[in-house]
């Protein structure tokens, strides 16, 4: 992997960031495609688990959005 | 510390006696010197078997959960704010136990009392502040105070916060200005530095999970460590897995953790777990002035939403 | 979390918080790319990966 090609873990809640994500989408907007998002049901759903299992997996950072 | 036993016996073998208790947990002498053990007693001729001593050093508090019928336990400053924690988080009612408390005087670290020793230990005394170890080659009188444990050099609580009748002098607090040097000392390091130390650390780690069975706080039915579907942690000695398993346990302590040493004590190959632990207990502080178990009525912070939590670390 | 990771030597840019309504596209495309931008100059991530191999 080099450097230019890195992993984002992107935990969104549906209600809020990943709303927010569509209409970045929708509207067109450009931003960098290195986040990778999973859609959580809200952000409590959150647990620290989630983000060590990122990092073992390989994630390069994550990013938790509510 | 032999007439605070004579005490501990005494008041045992009162509750024992007039029924006030169905039983007793205390320590007794384990088959080995310096080994003592967990033990429950339920008849007034065994309060004998009790002993207290400076090789004390897991925590009772771990056993008063689930427990049927009045219990008495014997505790010290740590076992008891463990025992506030425990009933903060109702795993266990205030009148259902009868609390013996023991100001504490310290305990000693066991590892490093036997690496002065090549051979086995076969005798083990104490007489105040005087150690005085025996093998079979040669006999040390040591000074307790040398060899008291980390986190017993660092305690600020040595007297129970809770209990029903105090089985010694309570004894005088230290206050200490810089409460967490070690904490510091590993946060000076740079980031490959401090990975590097924590590397180190954990390299021996044989995942026999001592340390979570012998934690007061780790009462989970079933521990993420055990779940299969999904199964977060990987079983072996992969240092990865290694990590996340001390990672994550000392995150659920946050808040909780009293540092009563009881990981270290417990741990086989000698690691401190207590490096993780203890940011957490400093996190708390500086963040939240909270310091876990001293007051039945708080809750703790990471359990309550207050306008005033520092969120400085959210965008 | 982000204190402990840290503290073990994670560096403290692998893990973002942040609160976005639903509203504000323009916001997320600027954590988005507040976030790329810190992350690539970290680079790849090789701490607390497991090796499967």
């Amino acid at each position: 992997m080099n450097d230019n090609n890195i992993k984002i873990v992107s935990f969104l809640c549906n209600w809020c960031s990943y709303g927010a994500a569509d209409l970045a989408g929708v509207s067109r907007m450009e931003y960098p495609a290195d986040i990778r998002v999973i859609r959580i049901p809200c952000s409590g759903r959150m647990s620290p688990k989630f983000i060590l299992s990122a990092f073992r997996e390989g994630a390069d950072a994550v990013w938790v959005s509510g | 510390m032999d007439t605070c036993i004579q005490k501990i016996r005494e008041i045992a073998f009162q509750l024992l006696d007039k029924k006030e208790v169905e039983r007793v947990i205390g320590f007794s002498n384990g088959t080995i010197p310096m080994a003592t053990s967990p033990i429950t007693i339920a008849s007034k001729q065994d309060t004998e078997k009790l002993v207290f001593n400076s090789t004390c050093g897991l925590n009772l508090a771990n056993y008063i959960r689930q427990q049927k019928g009045k219990i008495a336990v014997i505790a010290k400053g740590c076992d008891s704010r463990n025992i506030v924690t425990h009933i903060i988080e109702n795993q266990v009612k205030r009148d259902q136990i009868y609390i013996i408390g023991v100001p504490c005087k310290g305990m000693i670290n066991k590892s490093k009392i036997k690496a002065l020793f090549e051979d086995d230990i076969l005798k083990f005394d104490e007489d105040g502040d005087t150690l005085t170890v025996e093998s079979s080659s040669k006999k040390e009188t040591l000074s307790k105070k040398e060899y008291l444990r980390d986190n017993c050099r660092l305690c600020q609580h040595k007297n129970p916060v809770i209990y029903d009748i105090l089985a010694g002098d309570p004894v005088k607090e230290q206050v200490l200005d810089v409460p967490y040097p070690d904490v510091e000392k590993i946060a000076a390091l740079d980031a490959d530095a401090r990975w590097i130390h924590f590397q180190e650390l954990t390299k021996n780690c044989i995942r026999c999970y001592a340390c979570r069975n012998a934690c007061p706080l780790c009462y989970c039915p079933t521990c993420f460590v055990d779940e299969s579907g999904p199964q977060w942690v990987g079983k072996g000695q992969d240092k990865t897995d290694v990590n996340t398993f001390h990672f994550l346990r000392a995150f659920h302590c946050a808040g909780r953790c009293t540092d009563c040493g009881a990981c270290v004590e417990a741990c086989p190959m000698d690691i401190n777990v207590r490096d993780f632990t203890r940011k957490l207990n400093k996190d708390a502080f500086d963040m939240f002035g909270w310091e876990a178990g001293l007051d039945q009525t708080k809750r703790p912070p990471l359990d309550a939403y207050s306008p005033d939590d520092p969120n400085d670390f959210i965008k | 979390m982000g204190n402990l990771l840290e503290h073990m030597g994670i560096e403290r840019d692998r893990i973002h918080f942040s609160w976005i309504s639903s509203a504000e596209a323009t916001k997320f495309v600027d954590v988005v790319k507040e976030i790329s931008n810190k992350v690539r100059a970290l680079g790849p991530n090789k701490k607390l990966v497991k090796d499967y191999n």
